[in-house]
C-alpha cells in the first residue's frame, strides 16, 4: 500500500507526516522528527525506554502503530525543554549522579515529571512504582529514586 | 533482530471513524483483523507471526467504546476500555471485586495498562491474558456486533482454543459484562510470574464465591490453564467445594481434586509439577482470602 498522511501534534507543533503502515511512532519520532530523546532498546515493550507521553499518559512508542497516533497529542523529552518542573527533575538527576550511561535517563525524567504532576509529594515507593516499567541497567535505581523525591519535596 | 521486510509494508489500514461505519467496512472486508490499541497484534505483526493484508484500526472509537455503567445489576464494560481506566472505576472500589484491584495491581507496566484494552485481552485468547480467568469466574458475556445486528455469548463459550474466537468475521466485540453478584460476594487474583511487567505469567488463578457464616455457598474457580492451552474454568473442583463447611478437611480434599482436574504439560517456563503445586497453593490462599480467614 501507500504511504499513508498522518498529521500528529509533537510537543506542541501541529506536524504532517508520511508513514509506512509498518511504521512505529517511535520510527516518526526518531527518523523523520528527530527527536533522539526517545530510545529504542528492547523494541517489544519490555524495557521503557522509548515511552513518550501520548494525551498526557505514558505509553511506548514502540508498540504504538505510526498510523494510529493521528490526532493524538504527544510529548516527548525535547518538548519538556523549557518546563520549570523538568529542570528541577534534571536538576535532582545531576545532583544524585542518577544517570550514568544516560541511555534510560529521558525515559525515567518522563516517567518522573508525569508522577510529580499528579503527585507533589511521592513516597520512595510510589516512585518505585511508577518506574517499575522503566529498566535501568546502570545505577541501581536508588540515585533516581532520590532524585525524583527530592525534586518532588523542591517544588 | 529486525526480521527482513514482509509484505507488511503493504497491509491496508482502515480506519473509520464511528462504530456503524466500521461495521460496514469489515462487513465488506471480513479478512480484515481487527486492531484495537496494538500491543498485543502488534508486536506479532513486527516479528512476521501475523501477516494480516489489511487492518481494521478501531482504536479511534473510543466516544463509543470506551465506557463503564451500570444497567440495574449488571456491570457493562465497553470493548476500549483500558486498565488504567477500569482502575479507576467506582465499582472496582468495591470489596466484592477485590480481584480486579489485585489483577490491576499486577498487569503490565504504567506504560501498557494506558493502552492495554479488556476487549483486546479477551479477544487475544492466550493463557497470558489475565482477564480471562476473572471474567469466566464472573460468567461474564461479550456482546458482538455486526451489521446484521447484536448478539450476546458467554465468554465461556467465546473462547473457542489458543487464539480461536467464536466470532463471525464480521462481528467486532463491543461490551464486556456480567451480573453485580451482590454484596455477600468476594472475589480474589493472584498470579506469578518471572515479574509483572512481563506478558507471560506463569499460572493466575481467579476466585468468585459467597463464603457465609464458614459454609461455601457459592464458588467459581478459573485459572489460564486446567486442561488446555486456554484460561478454563475448574468446575469438578468447584462442584466438591460447594455447599461444604470452609474448613482444613475441605480446603485439603479440594486441593486433591483440583490437583486431579489439572491436566499440564511442561513447557519452557515451568515444570507441569511447579506449576501444580503452585496453583494448588494459589486455590488455597484464595478461597480463605474470600472466606475470611488465615
Ligand atoms: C510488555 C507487555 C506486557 C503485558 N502484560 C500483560 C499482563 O500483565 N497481563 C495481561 O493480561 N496482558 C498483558 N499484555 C498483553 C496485552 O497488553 C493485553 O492482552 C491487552 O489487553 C490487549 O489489548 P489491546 O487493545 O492492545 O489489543 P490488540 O493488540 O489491539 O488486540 C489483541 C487481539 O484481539 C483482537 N481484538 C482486539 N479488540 C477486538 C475487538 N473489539 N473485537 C474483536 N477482536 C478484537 C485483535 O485482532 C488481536 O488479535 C502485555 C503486553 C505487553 C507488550
Ligand atoms: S523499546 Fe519500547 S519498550 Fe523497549
Ligand atoms: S543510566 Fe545506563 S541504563 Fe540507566
Amino acid at each position: 500500500m501507500a504511504q499513508m498522511l498522518v498529521k500528529i501534534n509533537v510537543n506542541g507543533v501541529e506536524r504532517e507526516v508520511l508513514v509506512d503502515p509498518d511504521d512505529r511512532l517511535l520510527d516518526v519520532l526518531r527518523e523523520d522528527f528527530g527527536f533522539k530523546s526517545v530510545k529504542e532498546a528492547c523494541g517489544t515493550g519490555d524495557c521503557g525506554l522509548c515511552t513518550v507521553l501520548m494525551d498526557g499518559k505514558p505509553v511506548l512508542s514502540c508498540l504504538i502503530p505510526a498510523f494510529q497516533a493521528k490526532n493524538h497529542k504527544i510529548l516527548t523529552l525535547e518538548g519538556l525543554n523549557n518546563d520549570p518542573l523538568m529542570k528541577k527533575i534534571q536538576d535532582q538527576f545531576r545532583e544524585h549522579q542518577a544517570a550514568q550511561c544516560g541511555f534510560c535517563t529521558p525515559a525515567m525524567e518522563i516517567m518522573g515529571w508525569h508522577l510529580l504532576n499528579r503527585k507533589k509529594e511521592p513516597s520512595k515507593q510510589e516512585i518505585k512504582e511508577a518506574i517499575s516499567g522503566t529498566l535501568c541497567r546502570c545505577t541501581g535505581y536508588y540515585d533516581i529514586v532520590d532524585a525524583i523525591y527530592d525534586a518532588g519535596r523542591e517544588q | 533482530m529486525e526480521q527482513p521486510l514482509l509484505n507488511r509494508s503493504e497491509m491496508i489500514i482502515l480506519q473509520p471513524s464511528s462504530l456503524k461505519e466500521s461495521l460496514k467496512v469489515l462487513n465488506e472486508n471480513p479478512d480484515a483483523e481487527i486492531m484495537a490499541n496494538a500491543s498485543d497484534l502488534w508486536p506479532r505483526i513486527r516479528n512476521g507471526e501475523v501477516r494480516p493484508k489489511k487492518i481494521l484500526d478501531i482504536s479511534g472509537l473510543t466516544n463509543e467504546l470506551s465506557y463503564v455503567k451500570k444497567d440495574g445489576n449488571v456491570i457493562k464494560i465497553g470493548a476500549l476500555v483500558t486498565v488504567s481506566q477500569l482502575e479507576g472505576e467506582s465499582f472496582v472500589k468495591e470489596k466484592r471485586f477485590s480481584a480486579f484491584v489485585d489483577l490491576i495491581s499486577k498487569f503490565g507496566s504504567l506504560q501498557i495498562r494506558n493502552v492495554a484494552t479488556v476487549g483486546g485481552n479477551v479477544c487475544a485468547a492466550s493463557s497470558s491474558e489475565d482477564f480471562i480467568p476473572l471474567f469466566l469466574a464472573l460468567n461474564a458475556k461479550v456482546k458482538l456486533s455486526s451489521v446484521d445486528g447484536e448478539r450476546y455469548m458467554s465468554v465461556e463459550k467465546f473462547l473457542a482454543g489458543k487464539r480461536k474466537l467464536n466470532r463471525r468475521p464480521n462481528e467486532i466485540l463491543t461490551e464486556i459484562s456480567f451480573e453485580d453478584p451482590g454484596p455477600g460476594y468476594g472475589s480474589a487474583f493472584e498470579k506469578v510470574g518471572r515479574r509483572n511487567m512481563l506478558i507471560i505469567n506463569l499460572v493466575n488463578l481467579a476466585v468468585v464465591g459467597k463464603i457465609a457464616k464458614g459454609k461455601i455457598e457459592d464458588i467459581r474457580i478459573a485459572a489460564n490453564r486446567v486442561k488446555g492451552k486456554i484460561p478454563e474454568r475448574a468446575k469438578t473442583t468447584e462442584e466438591f467445594l460447594k455447599g461444604k463447611e470452609l474448613n482444613e478437611e475441605t480446603l485439603n480434599g479440594a486441593k486433591k481434586v483440583f490437583g486431579e482436574e489439572l491436566i499440564l504439560t511442561d513447557d519452557m517456563r515451568a515444570s507441569a509439577t511447579y506449576r501444580k503445586a503452585l496453583l494448588i497453593t494459589i486455590l488455597e490462599r484464595l478461597i480463605k482470602k474470600i472466606g475470611g480467614v488465615q
